[in-house]
């Protein structure tokens, strides 16, 4: 048992670590990937079903607010709560046009809260 | 490719013309039976020396609008590779059913402590009934049908002022 | 190990011990242990420090988000969960599965069995103090962790990947070449496992022996039935989606202690990879999902009934029992993990009169998950 450690010893100390430093390099991220969300506003028809869905109920659908939006979008929109979200994708899945999806964005831990919620509106009050 | 539920078959007979059990075959390697609770241990005495030694899992269904809990018993058999259900039913009020842990030991034990603690089932013989996972729980048992969990958890988890859990108070 | 001390006085050399929630060697679940000098008197079980109601839980949410619940089950193993659940309501409302998703379902779930074999070798090691062990472990794991990631989105959690009426999404185009390199890597690791390590074997042999009368008469199933000298698998039984046209052996000893159930583990991992490349050979091109089912519906009712399913999970016997009185929602969901009795019963059994440096070495090897006991 005592000399059979040495070759391996040797193959260890001249092969690469199993690991890559993170911040610095990191390996690519497939298709498909479940991670942020990203909605168009222009193809949503406002069914709801995304909502209905959620098994965690982190959709809520709501109306617009400031003056022009309630002029352009006049019915209710999604608004999605990334902290009881758990990606599971089935609001993907059940949007009959295709306006919600998940993109490979997973950078998503903050020091502010208010980033969490996520308004369907480009300019409304408290959103980016 | 369909095998012939022969072996089924006869287990079914002998049950049914020794115990005047109701039962059925649902597909292959299941059978149901209903029967009453002061027959249970002598048919779980017979059924074991049939070959039935595994119990695989104790459960209660709680049907509200006719009053009653259904118990359920599942057996397995390693030799004849047949599973078999025994269901009896018991009131609502102060239900109670006697222990089988005589019959399959430790594992039907603590089968009936879990049932005990969620559902407040007594069985009889059984003298280790200590709660097992919840600690200082004074209210019903939880798993009934009548025990209001939403508004027990909005009481003592959830925060009104906190404008991100307003949904869950819809 | 720094442990937490109760001393009663009693004059005696008596005192309670908690081998407990806040040990770094225990897990999720608590054993309170009576000592006398160096060797335990008596043991009993504390559970409960996960209690999520799931059995509640299910009640109220459609199959399809039930599906995605069923992973958290045990996330040690969350692809098996997901398909007893998914066979569960299969056979409730009588749905044809295609072929090509019988055959990926049982890929996945065998990747996710090899996945939880290798936990459990590297918190084996660990709890008897071989560190090189667990890094080793967690190292090879990733590999399949990635292949998670490129199949169904996620790395841990698959999130309902097996859904009733057959998968999700369809395998990527170089799916194969890739599951093979990475079973390749993991051939590699089980040759380094195989060494025979004095440490590991001072440890392990002749500690916490289960014969077999006592193992029927306590419940227990899977690999700790196995160890123990008696020749059965779920999957040979009552064979369910494609296993009975698959070729695989089942390992058996019957010393039934400690270095027995890790040497099983071993040769588990073995049979799996061989079950893997048998089906990636034989996997016909068709759907993947029932045609009815691709997108997620919301009224859709299930009929009148009851049915018991039966699974070979990694850790013992998996069962889910499922009423329906014809709503949307099912009625009664019970869930029978396989380690609610070996960590109730079948550990008090055997913590009676050994020593307390053996009681880690004993309690990692029934391979336990205190979230299939609390649920």
């Amino acid at each position: 048992m005592g000399w059979r450690i040495i070759p391996k010893l040797f193959q260890n100390l001249l092969s690469k670590p199993m690991t890559v430093k993170f911040p610095h390099e990191s390996i690519p991220i497939p298709d498909g990937y479940r991670g942020e969300h990203a909605y168009e506003i222009e193809k949503c028809i406002s069914c709801g079903l995304c909502a209905k869905i959620c098994p965690n109920r982190a959709i809520e659908m709501i109306e617009a607010t400031t003056r022009e939006n309630k002029e352009k979008y006049q019915k209710q929109y999604p608004k999605i709560d990334l902290g009881k979200c758990c990606f599971c994708g089935l609001c993907q899945d059940i949007c009959p046009k295709d306006a919600l999806k998940l993109t490979k964005n997973f950078f998503l831990s903050t020091f502010n809260k208010s980033t969490t919620i996520k308004y369907p509106f480009k300019t409304e009050d408290g959103a980016k | 490719m369909k095998s012939d539920l022969k072996n089924e078959e006869k287990l079914l007979k002998e049950l049914v013309s020794n115990y005047n059990v109701k039962g059925r075959i649902q597909r292959e390697r299941r059978i149901w039976i209903n029967t009453d609770k002061e027959k249970l241990i002598s048919i779980c005495k017979f059924v074991k020396e049939k070959g039935f030694d595994h119990l695989s899992a104790i459960s209660v269904t709680d049907w509200l609008k006719e009053g009653e809990y259904e118990i359920t018993y599942h057996l397995w058999s390693y030799k004849r590779k047949i599973l078999l259900t025994i269901k009896i039913r018991v009131s609502r009020k102060n239900p109670s059913a006697p222990s089988v842990s005589a019959i399959w030991d430790r594992n039907a034990q603590i089968h009936e402590r879990e049932m005990h603690e969620m559902f407040g089932v007594e069985f009889k013989g059984n003298d280790d009934l200590a709660p097992l996972f919840l600690e200082n729980w004074q209210n019903s048992p939880p798993f009934r049908k009548d025990f209001d969990w939403r508004e027990y958890v909005k009481k003592e988890c959830y925060n009104k002022d906190n404008e991100r859990e307003i949904v869950y108070h819809e | 190990m720094n442990n937490q001390v109760m001393l009663e006085s009693t004059g005696k050399n008596e005192y309670e011990l908690f081998f407990g929630p806040a040990h770094p060697g225990s897990g999720n679940f608590s054993v309170k242990l009576e000592v006398d000098g160096e060797i335990v008197t008596s043991a009993r079980a504390n559970p409960g420090y996960l209690h999520r109601g799931f059995e509640k839980l299910m009640e109220y949410r459609l199959p399809i988000q039930n599906a995605v619940l069923s992973d958290r089950i045990c996330i040690l193993e969350p692809l098996n969960w997901n398909l007893i659940h998914a066979e569960a309501v299969d056979e409730l409302m009588g749905i044809d599965v295609p072929e090509r998703a019988k055959y990926i379902r049982v890929i996945m779930a065998e990747l996710s069995r090899i996945q939880s074999h290798i936990i459990w070798f590297g918190v084996f090691s660990i709890g008897t103090g071989f560190d090189t062990g667990f890094k080793m472990a967690f190292g090879y794991r990733d590999y399949i962790l990635d292949l998670f990631e490129m199949i169904t989105g996620g790395r841990v959690y698959p999130t309902g990947y097996i859904c009733p009426g057959g998968v999700r999404r369809d395998l990527p185009k170089d799916a194969s070449e890739k599951i093979l390199k990475v079973l390749d890597k993991i051939d590699e690791m089980v040759k380094l496992e195989e060494i025979e390590n004095p440490v590991l074997q001072a440890r392990a042999r002749g500690i916490g022996v289960l014969k077999l009368e006592d193992a029927m008469r306590l419940g227990a199933t899977g690999p700790l039935l196995r160890a123990s000298g008696m020749k059965v698998d779920v999957r040979k039984e009552e064979p369910y989606e494609v296993y009975d046209r698959l070729d695989f052996e089942v390992p058996v000893r019957k010393e039934g202690d400690a270095y027995a159930r890790y040497m099983i583990g071993i040769e588990e991992i073995k049979q799996s990879m061989k079950i893997i490349k048998q089906a990636l050979r034989e996997i016909p091109q068709g759907e993947y999902i029932n045609p009815q089912f691709k997108k997620p519906k919301l009224n859709v009712k299930m009929p009148k009934g009851e049915v018991y399913v039966r699974n070979e999970g990694g850790r013992g016997e998996a069962a889910i029992y499922m009423v329906s009185d014809g709503n949307t929602k099912p009625y009664r969901v019970k869930i029978r993990g396989p380690s609610f009795l070996h960590m109730i019963s079948v550990l008090e059994f055997l913590l009676k009169g050994v020593q307390i440096a053996d009681v880690p070495a004993i309690y990692w090897s029934m391979n336990i998950c205190p979230a299939d006991l609390d649920r």
